[in-house]
C-alpha cells in the first residue's frame, strides 16, 4: 500500500456539499478529500449518494450548495469539460463510450487537443497507449462490440489518458473476472505510487480493504467520518452503513411450508449482463432479490419477463416458460411490474380506470365493446382494498402521487385473477411511507393467494421486512440465499459487500 | 467507411441511369442549355440539403429552412435592389447573410437554453418567419438586382461556376468530417451526446455551431433561390422536407452522427434531375413527388440492410451471461 505523507496536497476537496432532487436530500452537507497518492474509497449502500457525490466532483451534477476544488483551481459551473481540464480524469460504472465509433476513436476524443496525435495515427497512437497500461483491445473495433470486461478496463485507460491529477473509479469491477481485478488493482496501485490521488467507489469490501488507504462512509446522503483503513474493520464499516431508522411497518408473515410445491423453477438462464441463474421460487412465497446495482438483478427480472435476450430455461407450474418475448411470460401468467413506472409500466396520459383494466379488457368486454360500468365495477373493490387516494377513476393516471400510480399497476394482477408469478421491480422507489405498507399487503396478500412474487429492490431494510428468502446477486450470478430465520438488514448489506455468512453469529456455513 | 460509400455511390448510379435514359429519348437533354439550367435549378436544394445533413449530423432537424430561404429572397429585394452600386450591393449581400446567421442563433438559442427538441423549436421559427416574409412582401414585388443574379449564376460553358464551388465545398467538408479531430467530435455528439460530455467534449458547442452553419447554408440557398425568381416572392420556399430528404437519402442517419456532403449533394442533384425531366416527357409533376416518396423508402431499406443483417447475427450468437465466478 502506498503511504502518502501527510504533508501530500490535496487535490480533490468537496466543501460542504448538499444536493436534493425534488423532496428527495441526496447529499446533506458532505465533505470528502483526496491527497496526492492515496486510494480513498467512497462505500455506502444503494442510494446512499455515492453517484451524486462523484457526479458533483466531475462536473456533470451541480450541487445546491457547496464547493470542488481540483488541483486548488475551484470549479466554477458545472462542467465535465471543465473539471477535465482542471486534472480530473472519471471511469464511469456506465461507460462513457460512443458504442459506434472504434476504440482508437474513443481514445482520442477522451484527451485534450494538444495532447492528441496527427489524426491519421490515431490507431498507433492508441495501440501505443493500450500497450503502456497493459490492456490488449482490438483499436479499430466499434466500442460497442467488446466485453464488458475490455470495456471497463478501456474506461480506466481512457481516464488515464488525460494524465489527471485526481482518478475517480466508479465500480471499476463490476463486469470484471477475478484476473482482471488484479489487473486493475495493480494499475490503481501503478497510478497513486506517482502521485495521483485515486477516489475509489465500490461496495465490495474486501477489495477496498485490500487497496485502500483511506474510508468514506454514505448513509442516506451523510457523511459517517473518514477512516484510516488501517483502522477500521470489515464489521464497523457495515456498522456505519447501515441503521437507517426503521420508518414503515411490514405485514405479518405466514411462512410458506418448504414442501409447498415450486411454481416457478429457473434453470441456468443467462442473458448479456446475468448469469447464468439457477433459483426456485414456491407457491405462496415472496423472495427478495438484493445487490448492488446494477449486478444483474433488473436484466435478469427482465429476461425471466421475456423483455431481454436470454438464454437457458424457465418452467412455470410444470410447463416450459417461453422468453423470446414479452407474450409467452404474459399468456403463463407470469408479469412484471417494471421499476420504470413512467416509461414502461402505466400509460401516464391515460384515466386510472384505463390504465387498471388495460391487460383485462377482453374479460370486460361484450361483443368487442367494454362497458364503462363493468369496467369501473371491477375496480371499485381494488381501489378500496388497495387504498388508492384518487377522486375519480377517470382522472389521468399521472395525476396521481407516485404510491397511488404503482398501487394501479399492482391493481393489474389482482384483477386477471389467473397470475401465477409477479416479477416486482423496486415496488416502492418514490413512494411515500404511508403507502408503502398499502403496497406491502397487497404484495402479501397476493402471496398468500398462492401467487409466487419475487421482488428486486436495493433496499435491504425492506427487503429484510418483507420477504419470506432473500437471494443477493453480484457479477451477475447469486452469490448468497439468506433464509428467513437469518434475514435482517446487517446480513444482508454484508452479503452485499462480500462478507461471508460463516462470520454471522459464529454460524459455519 | 466502406457502408458509409453506398449512398453515394447509389445516388451516382441512380443520376446517370435517370440522364442516360432522358438522354436516349430526348436529345434535348443533353442540351448545353439545359445541363446548365439543371445544374443552376439544383442549387438551392443542394445548398439546403447540405445544411440540414448538418443538423442532422448533430441529432437534430431544422424545419425553418425553407421559410428562412423565403425570408432571404424577400430581404434581398429589400436590399439588393436594381440601380444599386457595387458597393452598396455588399452590405446588401451581407445583410442576408445575417438574417442567417441570426436564425440560426435564434433556434440554437431554443434547442439549447429553452431545452426544446430542435423539431418544435425550428417548427415555431418557421411560422415567425412565414409571417414576418408576407408582412414584407404580401405579394411578388421589388425585383432583384440583375448584376447579383448575373453574378450568381456565371459560368464557363455550361458548367456554373457556384457549382464547381459546392463541390469542392461538399469534398472538403467530408474530409473535415471524417479525417479531423473536429469532424470526429462532431459525429460523437450525434451518435451519443451524453457519453461525449463525459468524454469532456462541449457539445452544447457543437450544437450550436451545427444549427448556425445550417442557416447559413440555408442563407446562402436564398441566393440562388432570388437568382432564380429574381423578384421578392414571400412564398417560394418549400425545400424543407426535399432537404431533408436529399440528406437521408445521402447517407444521413436521423438519430444522428451519420451522414455526407457528397451524398448529400449527389442526392439534392438527383432529385432536381427528377424534377427537371419529367417536363421534357410532358409528364406532370405530381409524378416526382410520388417517385422522390418511393425512392426514399426504397434508400433507406437498402441502407439500414447492413445493419439489420449484423443485427441479426448479433441475435444469433449465443448469450452466456458474465463469464467468471467470484464472490
Amino acid at each position: 500500500m502506498s503511504n502518502p505523507g501527510p504533508e501530500s496536497p490535496v487535490v480533490l476537496s468537496l466543501r460542504g456539499v448538499s444536493k436534493a432532487f425534488g423532496a428527495v436530500h441526496a447529499l446533506r452537507d458532505v465533505s470528502f478529500d483526496c491527497v496526492a497518492g492515496e486510494i480513498h474509497a467512497l462505500v455506502g449502500e444503494n442510494g446512499s449518494g455515492k453517484s451524486t457525490l462523484l457526479g458533483i466532483a466531475s462536473g456533470f451534477v451541480r450541487p445546491d450548495a457547496g464547493g470542488v476544488e481540483i488541483g486548488g483551481r475551484r470549479l466554477r459551473r458545472a462542467s465535465p469539460a471543465q473539471a477535465r481540464r482542471l486534472g480530473l480524469g472519471i471511469a464511469y460504472q456506465t461507460y462513457s463510450h460512443v458504442e459506434e465509433l472504434s476504440v482508437a476513436e474513443n481514445l482520442y476524443l477522451a484527451v485534450p487537443h494538444d495532447v492528441q496525435p496527427a489524426y491519421g495515427r490515431m490507431n498507433e497512437w492508441a495501440e501505443a497507449k493500450l500497450a503502456d497500461f497493459n490492456v490488449s483491445v482490438p483499436v479499430s473495433a466499434p466500442a460497442g462490440s467488446l466485453s464488458l470486461a475490455e470495456r471497463q478496463l478501456l474506461e480506466v485507460v481512457k481516464a488515464l489518458l488525460a494524465r489527471p491529477k485526481v482518478l475517480l473509479l466508479d465500480e471499476p469491477t463490476t463486469a470484471l473476472g477475478p484476473e482482471d481485478v488484479e489487473r486493475l488493482h495493480a494499475l490503481v496501485h501503478e497510478q497513486s505510487r506517482a502521485g495521483v490521488a485515486i477516489a475509489y467507489v465500490s461496495h465490495r469490501l474486501p477489495e477496498i480493504l485490500g487497496i485502500a488507504d483511506r474510508i468514506t462512509v454514505l448513509r442516506d446522503g451523510v457523511g459517517q467520518g473518514t477512516h484510516d483503513a488501517a483502522d477500521v474493520s470489515e464489521d464497523d464499516i457495515v456498522a456505519m452503513m447501515i441503521g437507517r431508522p426503521l420508518a414503515v411497518a411490514f405485514p405479518e408473515r405466514r411462512r410458506p411450508s418448504a414442501d409447498a410445491d415450486v411454481l416457478l423453477e429457473v434453470s441456468g438462464l443467462a442473458g448479456e449482463r446475468f448469469g447464468p441463474v439457477d433459483l426456485l421460487v414456491r407457491r405462496g412465497e415472496l423472495l427478495g432479490i438484493a445487490g448492488a446495482e446494477g449486478n444483474g438483478q433488473v436484466p435478469f427480472l427482465r429476461a425471466l419477463a421475456g423483455i431481454e435476450r436470454s438464454a437457458g430455461g424457465a418452467v412455470c407450474d410444470g410447463t416450459a416458460l417461453d422468453t423470446s418475448s414479452p407474450l409467452g411470460p404474459l399468456r403463463a401468467g407470469v408479469v412484471l411490474l417494471s421499476g420504470d413506472r413512467r416509461g414502461e409500466a402505466l400509460f401516464p396520459v391515460l384515466s386510472v380506470r384505463a390504465n387498471a383494466t388495460v391487460q383485462v379488457l377482453r374479460r370486460l368486454a361484450r361483443l368487442g365493446v367494454v362497458g364503462r360500468s363493468r369496467e369501473r365495477g371491477a375496480i371499485d373493490e381494488l381501489v378500496r382494498r388497495l387504498r388508492v387516494r384518487m377522486s375519480s377513476g377517470e382522472q389521468p393516471i399521472s395525476s396521481l402521487s407516485g404510491g397511488n400510480q404503482q398501487k394501479v399497476s399492482l391493481m393489474r394482477p389482482f384483477l386477471r385473477g389467473d397470475v401465477k408469478v409477479i416479477l416486482a421491480e423496486e415496488p416502492t422507489q418514490g413512494v411515500d411511507v404511508g403507502a408503502r405498507f398499502d403496497i406491502y399487503e397487497a404484495l402479501r396478500a397476493k402471496a398468500d393467494e398462492g401467487v409466487a412474487i419475487v421482488v428486486k429492490s436495493s433496499d435491504p431494510l425492506e427487503l429484510a421486512g418483507l420477504c419470506d428468502r432473500v437471494i443477493v446477486m453480484s457479477r451477475g450470478r447469486i452469490v448468497e440465499e439468506i433464509a428467513a430465520d437469518a434475514l435482517s438488514e446487517r446480513r444482508i448489506v454484508e452479503a452485499i459487500v462480500g462478507l461471508p455468512a460463516a462470520r454471522v453469529g459464529g454460524s459455519v456455513a | 467507411m466502406k457502408r458509409g460509400l453506398l449512398p453515394p455511390a447509389l445516388m451516382t448510379v441512380l443520376i446517370l441511369a435517370l440522364g442516360a435514359y432522358a438522354a436516349a429519348s430526348q436529345s434535348a437533354f443533353l442540351g448545353r442549355s439545359n445541363l446548365n439550367s439543371l445544374l443552376l435549378e439544383a442549387m438551392p436544394l443542394v445548398l439546403v440539403s447540405m445544411g440540414q445533413a448538418t443538423a442532422l449530423l448533430v441529432g437534430g432537424f431544422d424545419v425553418s429552412v425553407a421559410a428562412l430561404m423565403t425570408m432571404c429572397v424577400v430581404t434581398a429585394s429589400f436590399t439588393l435592389t436594381p440601380g444599386m452600386s457595387t458597393a452598396a450591393l455588399f452590405p446588401g449581400a451581407l445583410a442576408v447573410v445575417g438574417v442567417g446567421v441570426a436564425t440560426g442563433t435564434f433556434n440554437a438559442l431554443l434547442i439549447r437554453v429553452f431545452r426544446l427538441p430542435s423539431i418544435i423549436a425550428t417548427l415555431g421559427t418557421l411560422s415567425v418567419l412565414e409571417g414576418a416574409s408576407l408582412l414584407l412582401r404580401s405579394y411578388p414585388t421589388g425585383t432583384i438586382n440583375t448584376d447579383v443574379t448575373s453574378t450568381l449564376t456565371d459560368g464557363v460553358s455550361f458548367v456554373p461556376l457556384a457549382f464547381v464551388g459546392v463541390v469542392v465545398l461538399a469534398l472538403a467538408a467530408d474530409a473535415w468530417l471524417y479525417q479531423s479531430s473536429g469532424g470526429l467530435a462532431f459525429r460523437a455528439v450525434g451518435l451519443d451526446a451524453t457519453s461525449s460530455r463525459r468524454l469532456g467534449r462541449s457539445t452544447g458547442r457543437v450544437v450550436v455551431l451545427a444549427f448556425v452553419v445550417c442557416s447559413v447554408f440555408a442563407a446562402l440557398a436564398g441566393f440562388y433561390l432570388a437568382a432564380e425568381v429574381q423578384i421578392g416572392s414571400p412564398i417560394v420556399g418549400n425545400e424543407a422536407l426535399e432537404s431533408i430528404a436529399a440528406a437521408v437519402l445521402g447517407g444521413a442517419s436521423l438519430a444522428g452522427g451519420k451522414g455526407s456532403y457528397v451524398g448529400t449533394l449527389l442526392a439534392a442533384f438527383f432529385l432536381t434531375e427528377i424534377n427537371n425531366i419529367l417536363p421534357l416527357f410532358q409528364q406532370p409533376t405530381e409524378y416526382a413527388d410520388m417517385a422522390i416518396g418511393v425512392l426514399i423508402l426504397l434508400a433507406l431499406a437498402l441502407y439500414q440492410a447492413p445493419e439489420l443483417a449484423s443485427r441479426a447475427r448479433a441475435a444469433r450468437r449465443k448469450v452466456r451471461g458474465i463469464p467468471s465466478t467470484v464472490g
